[in-house]
């Protein structure tokens, strides 16, 4: 297990959680040899960042030798529950949430942030969880999906997608129902257009985006996250 | 928003209501079980080599390295791993037919040598984590001899081409001959003869990608000489039926598992390599094995809707009549033949003298396949933009053009009913189509330009087998048991619909149980617009099945239960059976950089009786979208010069996003013709045959201009303008 402290510099920016997806300070990663798109192509080799990639993203053997099973302690509250882990550097907070902690709601479609049916709420901020290496969440707090109900019953954003067809075939749900989430705790009756503007990072392939926006303006009118 | 003209229906009480999916709570929670979210005890995880290479020969392959990464439990190769997939390559691309299959004179393996595109699958891993299983592949050292390659359907077809099979670059039809596909009505000749006026344009569409947000995956795990997948498949029967096939199995040795699936559009039928490539690895390394296609993996790897050329001559008289229509055309197949390679859009006019000679072409690009109306949207687009065309050229409404020409019943080929002409004035009334259209395309003043397009289509709503079973307790609860698998249409929903409906009971009193084929009979599979109609009236004879036994022996008591199922053989009586539609559109083009914005879009169907409003609704908005995407953005482009894919994975096929999204207005015109379940029809794969026509359309009636490659993207529009 590698020293948190030394794991801090080799991450960079890793202790401030907050930071969004969208900030390219982000990234550790060589901007002159390769995309960040083409970086995050191997599912979740982040470590191995600038070393070279082939056709089809796989991360070469020899930057990835001995360092690509070293593992971190970090503490994650996840839907309220503390958890302490043993994670490896090399893992996503998606692989982590998917196949540590079993939350499987938290969806895989691209792997490289484009498609945002992994986001999760990252101390509120809508963040893409394939995109955010487990060891950058230390200390932060995380919703998911299965986060979203309370003793039950289901969240207002949640009842919308029900009663307007939210899902079609449901695998962009997760992701679409946690940016949604985040919209309306801080705009509680947003216009379609807000929807829309706040949304835009989440892809849905059925094109479900009319019955989405719909549903979020209905979960706004019905008074937000109350 | 949606709305709804019934002709002469009497109310439902549970059909033609809008009624949340059952599923919904599972879909929205997060519980809902997708293929990926299994795990099993001592699962291993696998990983595929892939060419790098458009086209080569694999000289040599070394996997000792990668065999010694600890943690490596399995490695297969096309050297020692040589099982054929035959989904994969089909002649005459007829899926769901074990004959053709096995004639197939290219049969694609789920390794091959040569490579034959980017993507190509050499070799595959199994380890005990997926990195470890990526490691791994990246050990493994292949030595590749490159091979001349060729990109452009046209192109592969010339003499000195290289060839992707030693026959050269024709497909084989069924029979395994290497000859187009000809359709030879009347006499074109004759026609062209009686013709005023003779128009000739060419027009071309592109690669677009299935793009389903699940990617492929596939976890194998053999109980003795049983192998159970889970698998995301469109149609778990068809799956499991080639899956034993290629594995010489029985199919009662193989069970399929479907719980949820992220959408497919055509990508998830049949079987897939994937679900071979995971079954080899289980069966090698003794445990079960997770195989996870990453999105380029998918993108490249799998399939798309295949792009084409299309030549059109157009034989017309003054008065706006069709003598002749000719088409000859190319589909680029990639290096495989997975589907057909049709180009549709020709059979919806009534033109007496037509000929269609469409040549299914290899190359070394991906590989295409089913996409949603599979031969429609890019033929609708060619036909329809030249229709259109001829029309302006002739100084007729194409409105008027098309009701002057379209296809209609005749005594010799009656439909079981026919509203095209209710659906395209009610769209242009909806629509207000005459105020919109520019009579003089490119008429507005400045750089910013609207103008108006329209389309029209009929589209298959057949009939056939499906089978379905219905149980009832002695506490009066239903069960029924259909082997779908919800794509994401809502078909156990529907069918819990249709029973509920024709059990007399509520929809809360039938529990529906699906996707997996140990349990559940045969359905059609997903795909063809069939599972509505032909597992829903399946349902409805069940129902009507157990009906009878209850009349007979009353309500179950006690432990007992009654059990009806139906395996109904129905035809429409020798009528086609096709559902309609029109869609309009307005659109605004800023001619100074070229982006097009959907300003209104009213679509107008007749899919029969609609079963839930809600899914119906949104299947077309849904299928509109993607048209739309299809019409202006995507694409796979290639380098000519390295054959290396350049825009695989959704940013770069710039696939639509919430902001793009323009508001759809769906009217449906309802009608009970008497077949299908309650006068059901098809409604998921219509949406979207209209949407590339329509808009080609109202950008050409917007700038003046005829674009005719699609899509329709800024530079092209530039380009014409320049």
């Amino acid at each position: 297990m590698r020293d948190k402290k030394k794991r801090g510099d080799l991450l960079n920016k890793g202790n401030d959680p907050a930071v969004k997806y969208a900030d390219p300070k982000n990234q550790v990663l060589n901007d002159k040899q390769q995309s960040r798109r083409d970086f995050l192509e191997g599912s979740g080799a982040a470590v191995a960042a600038g070393a070279g990639i082939s056709a089809f993203g796989i991360p070469s053997a020899k930057a990835q030798s001995g360092s690509s099973s070293a593992t971190t302690a970090i503490n994650l509250t996840v839907n309220g529950t503390q958890q302490m882990l043993d994670v490896q550097d090399r893992w996503t907070l998606a692989e982590v949430l998917r196949d540590q902690l079993d939350l499987t709601g938290t969806k895989i479609g691209c792997n490289r942030s484009e498609c945002g049916a992994c986001t999760v709420l990252m101390n509120g901020q809508p963040v893409y969880a394939c995109s955010q290496l487990a060891v950058w969440a230390d200390g932060a707090d995380i919703r998911t999906v299965e986060g979203l109900a309370t003793n039950g019953e289901l969240s207002p954003v949640q009842r919308a997608f029900v009663a307007n067809n939210g899902p079609q075939c449901g695998f962009c749900t997760p992701g679409q129902l946690m940016t949604a989430t985040a919209l309306l705790e801080t705009n509680p009756s947003p216009s379609s257009e807000e929807v829309k503007e706040a949304l835009v990072g989440n892809l849905c392939r059925c094109s479900n985006y009319n019955a989405i926006v719909e549903a979020v303006v209905m979960a706004g009118e019905e008074g937000g996250l109350a | 928003m949606s709305d709804f003209t019934r002709q002469g229906l009497e109310p439902l009480r549970t059909i033609g209501n809008d009624t949340p999916r059952i599923d919904a709570i599972e879909r929205v929670t997060g519980q809902a079980k997708y293929t990926r979210d299994w795990k099993l005890p001592g699962m291993l995880y696998g990983k595929v080599l892939r060419s790098p290479h458009p086209h080569a020969r694999l000289v040599s392959i070394d996997t000792s390295e990668a065999e010694a990464l600890p943690g490596v439990q399995a490695v297969i190769t096309y050297e020692n791993a040589q099982v054929v997939w035959g989904a994969g390559s089909v002649n005459g691309g007829r899926q769901y037919n074990d004959p053709t299959k096995a004639a197939t004179v290219h049969r694609r393996y789920i390794f091959n040598n040569p490579v034959r595109f980017v993507g190509d699958s050499i070799a595959a891993v199994a380890a005990t984590d997926r990195h470890i299983a990526e490691e791994a592949v990246s050990l493994i050292k292949v030595q590749y001899e490159e091979l001349p390659f060729v990109l452009e359907p046209e192109e592969a077809l010339q003499a000195d081409a290289p060839k992707v099979y030693p026959e050269g670059n024709l497909c084989p039809d069924f029979q395994g001959e290497f000859k187009p596909m000809v359709s030879d009505v009347g006499d074109v000749e004759v026609g062209f003869a009686d013709a005023d006026q003779i128009f000739e344009e060419s027009y071309d569409t592109g690669f677009i990608h299935n793009a389903q947000m699940e990617p492929r995956c596939s976890l194998a795990h053999w109980q003795g000489d049983k192998l159970v997948l889970y698998t995301p498949s469109q149609g778990i029967s068809n799956c499991r039926h080639d899956t034993a096939r290629d594995l010489g199995l029985e199919d009662h040795q193989v069970q399929v598992i479907a719980q949820y699936m992220g959408g497919g559009f055509g990508n998830k039928n049949q079987n897939q390599d994937a679900d071979l490539v995971a079954a080899t690895l289980s069966r090698r390394a003794g445990v079960p094995v997770m195989l996870e296609y990453s999105r380029r993996e998918d993108w490249l790897g799998v399939h798309g809707r295949w792009p084409t050329v299309q030549h059109y001559k157009i034989g017309v008289k003054n008065d706006g009549e069709v003598t002749a229509m000719q088409m000859r055309a190319y589909s680029g197949m990639g290096p495989y033949r997975k589907n057909s390679g049709g180009i549709g859009g020709m059979d919806a006019y009534g033109c007496p003298n037509r000929y269609r000679e469409i040549s299914p072409v290899y190359t070394n690009r991906t590989t295409s396949g089913n996409f949603r109306a599979p031969s429609e949207p890019h033929g609708f687009f060619g036909i329809e933009n030249m229709m259109d065309d001829v029309a302006y050229k002739i100084g007729m409404d194409p409105v008027e053009f098309t009701l002057k020409n379209m296809r209609r019943p005749t005594e010799e080929r009656p439909f079981t009913n026919y509203s095209l002409d209710e659906v395209i004035s009610d769209g242009v009334e909806r629509f207000n189509w005459q105020a919109r259209r520019k009579v003089v395309p490119g008429s507005d003043d400045g750089p910013i330009k609207r103008g108006a397009g329209f389309s029209f289509m009929m589209f298959r709503a057949g009939v056939g087998t499906s089978s379905a079973i219905v149980r009832v307790n002695s506490n009066q609860e239903y069960t029924l048991y259909v082997g779908v698998t919800d794509i994401g249409p809502g078909a156990k929903t529907t069918m819990g619909m249709i029973a509920a409906e024709a059990l007399g009971t509520p929809l809360s009193n039938v529990e529906v149980v699906w996707g997996d084929t140990d349990r559940c009979p045969y359905s059609v599979g997903e795909s063809g617009s069939r599972t509505t109609i032909m597992t829903g009236l399946a349902v409805v004879e069940a129902a009507e099945e157990l009906k009878r036994q209850i009349a007979d022996k009353g309500m179950p008591s006690g432990s007992e239960v009654l059990i009806g199922s139906a395996t109904p053989i129905p035809t429409t009586d020798g009528k086609t059976r096709q559902c309609f539609g029109a869609h309009f559109v307005e659109v605004e083009v800023d001619t100074r950089v070229g982006s097009t914005k959907i300003l209104k879009y009213t679509a107008v169907h007749e899919s029969g009786r609609i079963i839930n409003p809600t899914t119906a609704r949104d299947q077309i908005r849904g299928a509109t979208i993607q048209g739309i995407g299809q019409a202006i953005h995507e694409d796979l482009l290639y380098d000519p010069r390295s054959g290396q894919p350049l825009t695989p994975g959704y940013y770069r096929a710039r696939h639509l996003t919430h902001k793009d999204i323009p508001d759809i207005d769906v009217h449906f015109i309802e009608v009970d013709d008497g077949y299908g379940p309650f006068g059901a029809k098809t409604a998921g794969e219509s949406g979207i045959i209209l949407a590339p026509a329509a808009v080609g359309n109202a950008v050409a009636n917007a700038i003046g201009h005829r674009m005719k490659s699609m899509p329709i993207t800024r530079d092209k529009i530039l380009g014409a303008m320049a």
